[in-house]
Order: C-alpha cells, then sequence, then structure tokens
C-alpha cells in the first residue's frame, strides 16, 4: 500500500476519533478489516492488548502497529502522523475559543450523544471479536479471571496484562510438556 | 530553552504513562504546577475539549501546551515528543513479533492476549455503562444504537452522527 494511501486512511480514521482512544478499535476494524480486508480482526486484538501494554497514547499506539504491518518503518511512521494530524489541527484552531466551546449546552448535549454512542461501538466491537475468536477451555479461563481482576480487585490494565501473560504462557507450557 | 523543556516533559510522559489517556492527566497537572503553561482550569477545560474534538487527550494536552508556550513550533515539538517513545517501542515490539512469529512463546503470547483483550474491552464497557444506569435517555439511546446494529451493520461515523444529533436536537 503506497504511503500517500496509508495516511489518507488514518487521517480519516483520526478525523472521527471522537470521545476518547478506545473508539478506535471499532473504527480500525471497519476501515481496515471490513471495508478494505488488509488486516484481520485478530491481529487488530492483538495490537489492542499490545498498545495497552506499552507506554503512550493506545490510538497512536495500535495505528503505529497497524502500520508497521501494512508498510514497515515508514508505514508506522505516516500512520502515527495520519492519526493526529486532524486532532492536532483541530486544537490549534480551536484553542483561543476553549472557555466558549466546552461550556456550550449545545455543543455537550451533542457529545453526551456520542459518549453512547461510544458505549454502543465498544459493545459491537466486544461482540464481534467474541463471534471471531476460538473459544475453548484456555480462553474463558483467562477471560474470566482477567475480567474479575479488574472489576473486582482493581488491577490496572497493564497489571492484568503482564500478570495473565505469565500464567498463560506457562499454563501452555505445562500442556506442551505433558 | 522552553523548546527543550517541552521536548523533555512531553517526552517523559510518552514514556511513562501507562494505559492511555488519562493515564496523561497527573502528568499533566504536575506540569501545570511547575511550568505554569497553562493553568488547571485550562487543563480542565483540555479534558473536556478532548471529548469534544476528535483525538485523544494526551494529544490534545500536547498540543495545547505547545502551542501557548512557544506557539505552533511548540505544538509541533510537543506532540511529537510524546509520541517519539512509544514509536521506538511500539517498532521494536512489532520487528520482535514478525521475526520470532514461529517461537513458542510469541505464539502462546499471542493466544493469551485474547481472552485478555476481550476482557479489557469488556470492562471498558462497563466502566462506561456504569454511570449511565441511572439516566434512562442514556439507556433509551443506547438500546435504539444496538437495535439498528442487528437489522444492519453500519460505519462507525453512523452511530457517532446520529447520536450526536440526537443528544443535540432530541434529547
Amino acid at each position: 500500500m503506497s504511503l500517500f494511501k496509508l495516511f489518507l486512511i488514518f487521517t480519516k480514521i483520526g478525523a472521527i476519533l471522537l470521545g476518547g482512544g478506545y473508539v478506535i478499535l471499532p473504527i480500525l476494524t471497519d476501515e481496515l478489516c471490513e471495508k478494505r480486508k488488509l488486516l484481520t480482526n485478530e491481529e487488530l486484538v492483538d495490537y489492542f492488548a499490545l498498545s495497552q501494554s506499552l507506554p503512550g497514547i493506545i490510538a497512536a499506539n495500535i495505528s503505529m502497529f497497524a502500520g508497521y504491518k501494512l508498510n514497515g518503518i515508514k508505514g508506522a511512521i505516516t500512520a502515527v502522523i495520519g492519526v493526529t494530524f486532524i486532532p492536532f489541527w483541530t486544537i490549534v484552531f480551536l484553542a483561543s475559543f476553549l472557555d466558549r466551546l466546552v461550556n456550550n449546552n449545545f455543543v455537550q448535549s451533542a457529545m453526551w450523544g456520542v459518549g453512547i454512542a461510544v458505549i454502543a461501538l465498544i459493545t459491537l466491537t466486544i461482540r464481534e471479536i467474541w463471534q471471531k475468536s476460538d473459544k475453548d477451555k484456555f480462553f474463558y479461563f483467562i477471560f474470566i479471571l482477567s475480567l474479575v481482576s479488574m472489576l473486582y480487585f482493581e488491577l490496572s490494565p497493564i497489571q492484568t496484562i503482564i500478570i495473565f501473560s505469565v500464567i498463560g504462557i506457562l499454563i501452555k507450557r505445562s500442556v506442551k510438556k505433558a | 530553552m522552553i523548546y527543550l523543556q517541552l521536548l523533555s516533559e512531553f517526552f517523559k510522559i510518552g514514556l511513562f504513562s501507562f494505559g492511555g489517556g488519562y493515564a496523561t492527566i497527573p502528568f499533566l497537572f504536575h506540569i501545570s504546577e511547575v511550568y505554569g503553561w497553562y493553568t488547571l482550569k485550562e487543563l480542565t477545560q483540555i479534558t473536556a475539549l478532548a471529548s469534544i474534538t476528535p483525538g485523544p487527550v494526551g494529544i490534545n494536552a500536547a498540543t495545547y501546551a505547545g502551542l501557548k508556550t512557544a506557539g505552533l513550533a511548540g505544538s509541533i515539538l510537543a506532540t511529537t515528543a510524546e509520541i517519539i517513545p512509544s514509536l521506538i517501542l511500539v517498532l521494536i515490539t512489532a520487528k520482535l513479533l514478525k521475526n520470532f512469529s514461529g517461537n513458542f512463546y510469541v505464539k502462546s503470547l499471542i493466544s493469551t492476549l485474547k481472552p485478555i483483550s476481550c476482557a479489557l474491552l469488556t470492562s471498558v464497557a462497563i466502566g462506561l455503562i456504569k454511570p449511565e444506569i441511572g439516566n434512562i435517555k442514556s439507556l433509551i439511546l443506547l438500546s435504539v444504537l444496538l437495535l439498528l446494529s442487528i437489522k444492519s451493520k453500519k460505519d462507525p461515523l453512523f452511530y457517532i452522527l446520529i447520536s450526536a444529533i440526537a443528544g443535540a436536537f432530541i434529547i
């Protein structure tokens, strides 16, 4: 894929990245997996977890992983420039209206709606990943334990990823030896 | 000098903020106290702005702080400085994954990451839904959106736009 086209795709993704970074996963799934068939759903899900385990902005990290897969180092750099392009210029142009914009009722109500859309989009993504994964005992075991650790024991995502990656690898190893 | 400070402060944020957008807030708070590049009130507004403009809060804050302290050059510098550490780490990780894709440990890691990702997303969704549970309007809009998705799967932008319109005009 040409770098220019890659840039355009990620610029579009950055432009609709409303309501926080998590919405990038539904948007990327739609844009790269379904419309263009450039990546598989599974690859994106891996990138999502890896992006959470690395420092920095998740939306930028996952774009760089996807960009790297599509066009190597140049692809990663192009993707991150693309995804930050519109957000960057929006702030530059809106900085002087910050006060008025944030306190505008109309804008606030519209953004409440966007917040709900983000919940719906994330729910749909979970459903999709769920349908497309091979759910063996191992999958359920890791899924339930890591969910419980976050919801009840309030482990952070990064703690959860590290602990359960180690547990997962140890299980796989003992299964292989047996 | 100001350029060097912007560079090092936002590089630090990029390197040490684990867990995405909102993890950067304590760092941004610290910057406002130490350097006064923006006030606390402005920081609150940047955080609010992050939800009404495209893009992650961490990027928005870097752009804004850079702009206020050193103009357009400052905003480019701060934003770039914040991304560079994760760019390096992502490239290393992606390369390792590619070179060792046949390795037993890498394969095990990948198959473990899937259920963990599902759990992460589920906990994000639960965290987002929780504050809305008492709000009838939110629940109605959410149900309408989910019902729409059963009929046919649409572009994410579609959901974002109709919800923004519903929020602004109807509810």
